[in-house]
C-alpha cells in the first residue's frame, strides 16, 4: 500500500513537472526575438497577410488562451500542427520517431556493451602503474569533447575513406538492414562517446567501492573463482549507479541527438526540432520539448522500478518500508 | 541558444575541414569557353539517369507550395522544376520565349503573347489563354511581393485563342524580366478554382518535372514529365532532392558520392573539397548583393544625419569586402545589380573615391567624431565577414562599429519589429534579372518592410519611378545612373558586394548546365539540358 502510494506520489510530481515544463516552453519560445510571421513571411509580408497567418494559428488569442487551447489539446493527445509542413505535429514525430529511437538505443547499447566491461576490467585491474590513470585521461576527453566536434570529423574523415561506412544520410531500416546500419554506426558512435566514457567511469568506481567490502574478501576467502565473485558479487552491488547514470544518459542522448542529426543530416526528431526553432515553429518546438521531458521523467520512474528490484534495500528506501 | 551552438557547429566544422585541406582548390566546373556559361551541359550523352541533388534549405513558407507566394530563391529553384513562365531569361540577361513562342509590344504599354502550342499541365490538361489571363490576374490581387515586381498592369485579357494581351498603365521596361520568374508561373486554373488542386499543398505544372514524394525538410522526389513539350527533353528521368542543413554533410556528401550536385553556401567551399576526387566546383555569379541599411528613424540616432551616413559610405572599401569576404567571388556594385545590363558603374560614383579625410571632417562637422553604433548581422556566412571588414573600414575614420551577430530569426525580430530599435544591418537582396527591379525597396513606400526605420526621400523616389519607365537605350543607362548617385548620396541603405553562389558537382554522375551570372537564384534554370553520367 505505502509503495503504491509512494508511487502515486512519483506521478504527481512527475505530472506537475510536466505541467512545468509545459508553461516554461510555451513562454520560452514566444520570449524568442523573431515570431513566425516574421521568419516564415519574411520581410516583404504586409500587415494583412501576417494578421491573416496569426488568426490561422490562432497566434491573435491572448497568451493565456493560447496556452489553455495547447494544453487542452496536448491533454486529449494533439499536439497541434506544424506551421511549416502544416502536417500534425504528432504524424511528423511519429514519422522521425524511429530514425531518432534508433540512433539513440544503438548509442546506448554501445555505451553499456563497451562501457560496462570497460568499467570492470579497469577496476579489476586497477593498480599502481596498472594504466588507471590513461583510462581516466581517457574517459575524461571522452566526456569532454562534444559532439559537434566528434561529428565534424567523423563526416571530414569519412566522406574521404568511407571504409564500407556511410557518413551522412539515412536509410530506413525496412528498406535496407545493411544500408542501414552502415548509415547508422557513425551517428551512434560519434553519440556514444561521452555515454561509453561515463558509463566506464562510474563502473569502475562502482566496482571498486564494492571490491573492498566485507562479502567480497569473504568470497575471496572462500576460493570462488574471480569471474563468479564479479558477476555474483560485484556487478550485482555495483549495478544501481551504472542503471541510475543510464536513465540520465538516454536523456542527454537526446539533446546530443540534435547535434548529431543536424551535422549527419539525419531526419530525426532532433534535426526536426532544430530547424523547428530556427522558424519558430512553436507546435513542434513545445511538442518535442515536452515529449524530451517525458522521456526524461519516465526513464527516471523506470530507473527506480529497476534499482529497487536489483537492489531491494534501496527499493525499500525509496518506497518507504 | 540552440541556433547560436548548431551554428557554431557548422563554422567549426567547416574551419576543421577547411583546415585540414587549406592549400589547394577543387577543379572548376567547365563552361568549355561559351561566353555566359558557367558550365556547360554534355549533350552528347545518353539521356537517362537521375540527379542527385543536395540543397540546404527546403521550400518552407506559411504559404506553402503557392509560386505566387514564394519570395525566396530557395524556392524558386525546387518550384522551377514543375511550374513555367510565359518568358525566361538567356544568359545575357535577354528576355527568351518560353511559354509564350513569341511577343509583340506595339506600344510601350501593351504586349501580346502567342502561346505555344502543344504544351499540357502535368494532370494531361492543355494550357490555354484562360489559364495565363487567370494566373496573372490571380498574382496580382495576391497581395504577393512579386504582384509589386510585375509593375503597373491596367488588364490582363484573352485576345484569341492562343493570345494574350497585357496592358500596362504606364512604361514598365522591367515587366517581361519579371514575368520571366517562378511566381509569374502559368498556373491550372480551371482546377485551382474548381477545387480540384490546392496550390498550398501540391504542385501541377507545365514544367519539365513532376513530384512524386515529398517529405519537408527532408526530401522531393521528381519524375520526369512524359507529356512535356520539349522535344527530347529533359533529358534525366528524374531528381531527387536531399535537404541537408549542414554545409559539411553537403560537402560529404559530395566527397563520398552519394550526391551528385550539391548547393554550397560557403566561399571556402572549393578550399574545402580540394582533392576530393572527381569533384568540380562551379562559382556562379549572382545580382543578390550585399547592403548596409541605417535606422535613420531611431530617436537621437546620429545615423539620421546625412553627413554621418555619406562618412560611413566614403570609408566602405567595397574592393576589400569582395576580396576578404566573399574571397574574390563578389564584385562591389551600386543599387543597380552588377553584372546586368546597364547597370552603373559603382567606381564611377561619389563615394568610391574612399576619401577618408572627407569622411573624417563631415563626422567631425556634424559632431559625431566619437560615433559608435551596433551592427545587427546575422549568423549564415558570409555576412559576418561581410561585417568584421566593414568594422575594419569604419575605423579608420574613427568609427567603433560593435558587431551583433544573432540567428537569422532573432535577427529579423529585431530588424523587421514595428517599431525597430537596432542601429544599423546588414542583409542581402535578389538583385533579379532587370536593374530597375530591386531599386523599387529604396522606396519604403513600395517595399513596405522598410518604412520602419527608412526615412522616404521624394526625389529618389521620382528617379526610381523613372527608371522603371525609361525604355531600353541610352536614355535607360542615364536614369539608372541617377538613381545610383541619389542611392549613393542618400546613403540609408548602402549597397556593398554581389553575393556569388556555388555548385559542387560529381564530374564522374552529372554534366551540368550553368549560367555565369544568375539574376533569381536559380541554378536548376538549364535542368533540361543536364545529363546524367550513371543510372541511378
Amino acid at each position: 500500500m505505502r509503495l503504491l502510494l509512494w508511487w502515486g506520489g512519483r506521478a504527481a510530481i512527475s505530472a506537475a513537472t510536466l505541467l512545468g515544463v509545459s508553461v516554461l516552453i510555451f513562454a520560452a519560445v514566444r520570449m524568442m526575438p523573431g515570431g513566425f510571421a516574421e521568419t516564415v513571411l519574411g520581410p516583404f509580408a504586409t500587415a494583412a497577410q501576417k494578421a491573416e497567418l496569426a488568426e490561422r494559428y490562432g497566434l491573435d488569442q491572448p497568451l493565456a488562451a493560447q496556452y489553455w487551447h495547447w494544453l487542452s489539446a496536448v491533454l486529449s493527445g494533439d499536439f497541434g500542427t506544424s506551421m511549416i509542413s502544416r502536417a500534425p505535429v504528432t504524424d511528423e514525430l511519429t514519422a522521425r520517431l524511429p530514425v531518432t529511437a534508433e540512433l539513440t538505443l544503438f548509442a546506448i547499447a554501445v555505451a553499456l556493451l563497451a562501457g560496462v566491461p570497460l568499467g570492470v576490467l579497469t577496476a579489476v585491474r586497477a593498480r599502481p602503474g596498472g594504466g588507471g590513470a590513461i583510462g581516466r585521461l581517457l574517459s575524461g576527453l571522452g566526456v569532454s569533447v562534444p559532439e559537434f566536434v566528434l561529428a565534424s570529423l567523423a563526416v571530414f574523415l569519412f566522406s574521404r575513406y568511407s571504409l564500407g561506412l556511410r557518413a551522412g544520410g539515412h536509410v530506413p531500416l525496412t528498406e535496407d538492414l545493411a544500408g542501414n546500419l552502415r548509415a547508422m554506426v557513425l551517428p551512434a558512435l560519434v553519440l556514444s562517446v561521452f555515454a561509453l566514457s561515463a558509463t566506464a567511469r562510474t563502473t569502475r568506481d562502482a566496482v571498486l567501492n564494492v571490491l573492498v567490502e566485507p562479502y567480497v574478501t569473504a568470497a575471496v576467502a572462500r576460493g570462488e573463482r574471480p569471474v563468479s565473485i564479479v558477476r555474483r558479487h560485484v556487478l550485482r552491488n555495483a549495478a544501481a549507479p551504472v542503471v541510475t547514470l543510464t536513465a540520465t544518459i538516454a536523456a542527454y542522448l537526446l539533446g546530443g541527438a540534435l547535434i548529431v542529426e543536424y551535422t549527419f543530416n539525419l531526419p530525426g526528431i532532433g534535426s526536426f526540432i532544430v530547424q523547428a526553432i530556427t522558424r519558430r515553429d512553436y507546435a513542434v518546438v513545445q511538442a518535442g520539448v515536452l515529449l524530451a521531458a517525458a522521456v526524461f521523467i519516465v526513464m527516471n520512474m523506470l530507473v527506480d522500478l529497476v534499482v529497487g528490484m536489483i537492489d531491494p534495500r534501496l527499493g525499500a528506501e525509496a518506497g518507504g518500508n | 541558444m540552440r541556433h547560436a551552438k548548431l551554428a557554431a557547429c557548422s563554422a567549426a566544422a567547416l574551419l576543421l575541414t577547411t583546415a585540414c585541406t587549406a592549400g589547394g582548390t577543387a577543379s572548376t566546373g567547365d563552361a568549355g569557353g561559351k561566353p555566359g556559361y558557367a558550365a556547360v551541359a554534355d549533350t552528347a550523352l545518353p539521356a537517362g539517369g537521375v540527379l542527385k541533388l543536395q540543397t540546404h534549405v527546403d521550400i518552407g513558407g506559411a504559404t506553402g507550395l503557392d509560386p505566387q507566394m514564394a519570395d525566396v530563391a530557395t524556392s524558386w529553384q525546387l518550384m522551377s522544376l514543375v511550374y513555367e513562365t510565359l518568358v525566361t531569361v538567356g544568359p545575357d540577361f535577354s528576355i527568351q520565349p518560353l511559354l509564350a513562342e513569341r511577343w509583340e509590344t506595339p506600344s510601350p504599354t501593351t504586349y501580346v503573347f502567342h502561346l505555344r502550342d502543344g504544351v499540357s499541365f502535368s494532370n494531361g490538361r492543355a494550357m490555354t489563354a484562360d489559364d495565363v489571363v487567370g494566373s496573372l490576374e490571380r498574382l496580382r490581387g495576391s497581395g504577393a511581393v512579386w504582384s509589386g515586381q510585375l509593375g503597373p498592369v491596367k488588364s490582363v485579357t484573352k485576345t484569341g485563342e492562343r493570345t494574350v494581351t497585357v496592358e500596362l498603365d504606364e512604361p514598365y521596361t522591367p515587366f517581361l524580366a519579371a514575368l520571366a520568374n517562378v511566381p509569374a508561373a502559368v498556373l491550372p486554373v480551371k482546377e485551382v478554382e474548381d477545387g480540384s488542386v490546392d496550390l498550398e499543398k501540391e504542385m501541377v505544372g507545365t514544367g519539365p518535372f513532376t513530384v512524386s514524394a515529398h517529405r519537408q525538410d527532408v526530401s522531393w522526389t521528381f519524375e520526369r514529365n512524359d507529356g512535356y513539350w520539349a522535344q527530347g527533353k529533359p533529358a534525366l528521368d528524374g531528381v531527387e532532392v536531399t535537404i541537408a542543413a549542414d554545409e559539411a554533410a553537403r560537402v560529404a556528401a559530395l566527397q563520398n558520392g552519394r550526391a551528385s550536385m550539391a548547393v554550397l553556401g560557403n566561399v571556402d567551399s572549393r578550399t574545402t573539397l580540394a582533392g576530393a576526387s572527381g569533384v568540380e566546383v562551379a562559382d556562379q555569379a549572382t545580382t543578390d548583393f550585399y547592403y548596409l541599411f541605417t535606422n535613420t528613424l531611431k530617436p537621437g540616432s546620429k545615423l539620421a544625419d546625412p553627413r554621418v551616413r555619406t562618412a560611413l559610405n566614403l570609408a566602405m572599401d567595397r574592393g576589400q569586402i569582395a576580396q576578404v569576404a566573399t574571397g574574390g567571388l563578389g564584385k562591389p556594385t551600386a543599387v543597380t545589380p552588377v553584372g546586368l545590363p546597364d547597370a552603373c558603374d559603382p567606381s564611377a560614383l561619389p563615394s568610391a573615391t574612399g576619401d577618408l579625410e572627407k569622411a573624417r571632417g563631415l563626422l567631425a562637422e556634424a559632431g559625431a567624431q566619437d560615433l559608435s553604433f551596433t551592427l545587427s548581422v546575422y549568423s549564415t556566412r558570409p555576412a559576418p565577414a561581410v561585417a568584421q571588414v566593414i568594422q575594419q573600414n569604419l575605423e579608420r575614420i574613427g568609427v567603433a562599429v560593435d558587431i551583433e551577430q544573432m540567428d537569422e530569426a532573432s535577427w529579423a525580430g529585431k530588424v523587421y519589429a514595428e517599431k525597430p530599435e537596432f542601429d544599423a544591418a546588414l542583409s542581402w537582396f535578389a538583385g533579379y534579372a532587370d536593374p530597375a527591379m530591386a531599386m523599387r525597396w529604396w522606396n519604403p513606400e513600395q517595399a513596405g518592410f522598410s518604412s520602419a526605420f527608412m526615412r522616404p526621400n521624394e526625389e529618389l523616389n521620382g528617379l526610381i519611378e523613372a527608371a522603371g519607365e525609361a525604355p531600353a537605350g541610352a536614355g535607360r543607362a542615364e536614369a539608372l545612373s541617377a538613381v545610383c548617385a541619389a542611392v549613393d548620396a542618400d546613403a540609408q541603405m548602402i549597397p556593398l558586394v554581389t553575393r556569388p553562389a556555388t555548385l559542387g558537382y560529381r564530374s564522374d554522375a552529372v554534366s551540368p548546365g550553368l549560367y555565369a551570372t544568375e539574376g533569381y537564384g536559380n541554378m536548376l534554370r538549364l535542368i533540361t539540358d543536364f545529363r546524367a553520367k550513371t543510372a541511378g
